[in-house]
């Protein structure tokens, strides 16, 4: 047997162990499970010190041919090593150091994070409703037209376009006014919008949940395909 | 029994028999879906196609073999493309530690396609890098983002004859001290990275992502905000970059992709474009035929369960 079928054998094996939970809990699907998450923690172990500890801190703490070591890197090791105190009843308040000191110095990049990932968002979502011109309903085609032509078609805003924007802007608006719960919504038309705004939500909702859905199958097409092409087919009776 | 309740009761374990068969058969049918890729994609694409082929390409792979069923087909045709264009890559991961270990294999499995096409090999140091796994994704592409030297300092890589270097000895490397020396910041994640390479990277140097099904909504957000400048969203995602590598853009192919935006951009005809995308595709088609039925069976149950209650 040689090593690449030795490895596809076991790699079939355990999958098929891990899909017998969908017969019944039993024996075998607890045991792939317990070695997989026995492998997985001993490859993050090595990994986070050969990738990240030892670069990270021990070399830089004790120097390399390249470059001289800093002790100042040794305090980090009492400090993470705090965090462990979590688990004594009575020296359990040190443990709060190390997380306080990761709290601040997450809280203080929270600024430059939200305005990342949500001020060009914020910027794109002020949409023009209203169309600048009324010489053609949808977006002329522009091939073939020069640069010039192509900007005058691109700055308008044509009355499909302004469609499609007022209804973003109209789902944007009414998915907001659904999250406001500081007061108690009596105005008929804020009461609609509130409405509308939670039927859109579960649309979205539903479309994500499409997407998610057809993701879990494509990975099941995927161990199918494992199963029967790369290990059945290919290295069990060798037919490519 | 009558037949709302025999149809709401369908034994699970023949639900499951009807999936392994709808997974499994079309795999092995020559069936291909007609495809119009996406904007997103169009896009992403063109901008792989319009690189500088003297400047690396910073990539971080964060998947594993958990969504091997999306994340690999992508991650091979982008870098294909990449391949076949000339263009080094550096790659990095923040996202699990086995994912150095899979970009690796996946790199060793598309050099044994070039061999076979006749192709040189794409070699490790020379062509490639891997500065490998950070531990604290907000931390690490936090110090990617503004200090990129520091965040990469003391990594190394095996330089052919040479053992482990230092990565900033290596050719690909060669005039980049910042993250803004990339072209392009790539993210290929089978989690929720890309959003964290936005928060910490936006504005520093583009963004382009594939990522699976799951997070595809979530990036079109960031697409429509002009925040990435394109990406690849789950199985559809691969398909339509595996159509765009066929056919390219405005082409004299006759299915060609027609866009607007750009003029023209070529494909690879003659050459592998096919992969995962154009395998899978077809085959979720019947996935989600039973997946459908079976919610249909279901209600039409229920409802004949409640009439007769009525009566």
């Amino acid at each position: 047997m040689n090593y690449d079928l030795l490895r596809l054998t076991a790699g079939a094996v355990v999958t098929i162990g891990l899909y017998t939970v969908l017969f019944r809990e039993n024996k075998f699907y607890r045991f792939c499970e317990h070695m997989f998450l026995g492998l997985a923690s001993g490859w993050t172990m090595v990994a986070l010190w050969t990738e990240t500890l030892q670069t990270n801190w021990w070399e830089k703490m004790i120097g390399t041919d390249r470059a001289p070591g800093a002790w100042a890197y040794a305090l980090l090791l009492p400090i993470g090593l705090m965090a462990y105190l979590v688990f004594s009843k009575k020296h359990n308040w040190i443990s709060r150091i190390p997380i306080g000191i990761i709290l601040g110095l997450w809280s203080g990049q929270q600024i430059q994070v939200w305005f990342n990932t949500y001020g060009p968002q914020i910027s794109a979502s002020m949409k023009p409703i209203l169309p600048t011109t009324w010489e053609s309903f949808i977006v002329p085609s522009a091939t073939g037209l020069s640069p010039e032509a192509t900007a005058a078609i691109r700055q308008n805003v044509y009355p499909s376009q302004a469609i499609t924007n007022f209804l973003f802007v109209l789902t944007l608006l009414c998915v907001l006014s659904y999250f406001l719960f500081s007061f108690d919504v009596k105005n008929r038309v804020l009461k609609n919008a509130t409405t509308l705004g939670r039927y859109l939500l579960m649309i979205g909702f539903g479309a994500i949940f499409g997407s998610t859905v057809m993701m879990r199958f494509t990975l099941l097409i995927d161990r199918m395909y494992f199963l029967w092409w790369e290990w059945l087919r290919e290295a069990v009776f060798n037919i490519r | 029994m009558s037949i709302g309740e025999r149809l709401q009761s369908i034994p699970r374990w023949g639900v499951y028999l009807m999936l392994i068969l709808v997974t499994s058969v079309p795999l092995f049918l020559p069936i291909r879906v007609p495809n119009k890729p996406v904007e997103s994609t169009i896009d992403l694409y063109a901008a792989l196609m319009e690189l500088p082929t003297d400047k690396p390409v910073l990539i971080a792979s964060d998947w594993t073999k958990s969504t091997r069923g999306e994340s690999q087909g992508q991650f091979n045709s982008i870098m294909r493309i990449l391949m076949r264009r000339g263009i080094n890559v550096v790659f990095y991961s923040t996202g699990d530690p086995q994912a150095p270990r899979v970009y690796q294999d996946s790199m060793r499995v598309l050099n044994e396609e070039r061999a076979v096409a006749g192709e040189p090999p794409y070699e490790r140091w020379n062509n490639w890098v891997s500065v490998g796994f950070f531990a604290g994704s907000e931390a690490a592409t936090n110090g990617i983002a503004n200090d990129l030297r520091g965040a990469f300092r003391g990594r190394k890589d095996f330089a052919p004859g040479r053992g482990l270097i230092d990565v900033f000895e290596s050719p690909v490397m060669r005039g980049i001290t910042k993250v803004q020396d990339f072209p392009v910041l790539l993210v290929i994640t089978g989690s929720k990275t890309s959003n964290i390479t936005v928060e910490r990277v936006s504005g520093k140097t583009p963004l382009a992502f594939a990522v699976t099904g799951v997070m595809t909504p979530e990036t079109q957000v960031f697409y429509q905000s002009k925040q990435i400048v394109g990406f690849a969203g789950g199985l559809k995602g691969l398909y339509d970059l595996e159509t765009l590598m066929e056919v390219g853009i405005n082409t004299d192919n006759p299915n060609t992709v027609k866009s607007e935006k750009y003029g023209s951009i070529p494909g690879f005809p003659g050459q592998k474009n096919d992969g995962q995308g154009t395998r899978y595709y077809p085959t979720l088609h019947f996935a989600m035929a039973l997946m459908i039925l079976m919610v249909v069976l279901g209600n039409v149950g229920l409802l004949l369960t409640k009439s007769k209650g009525r009566r």
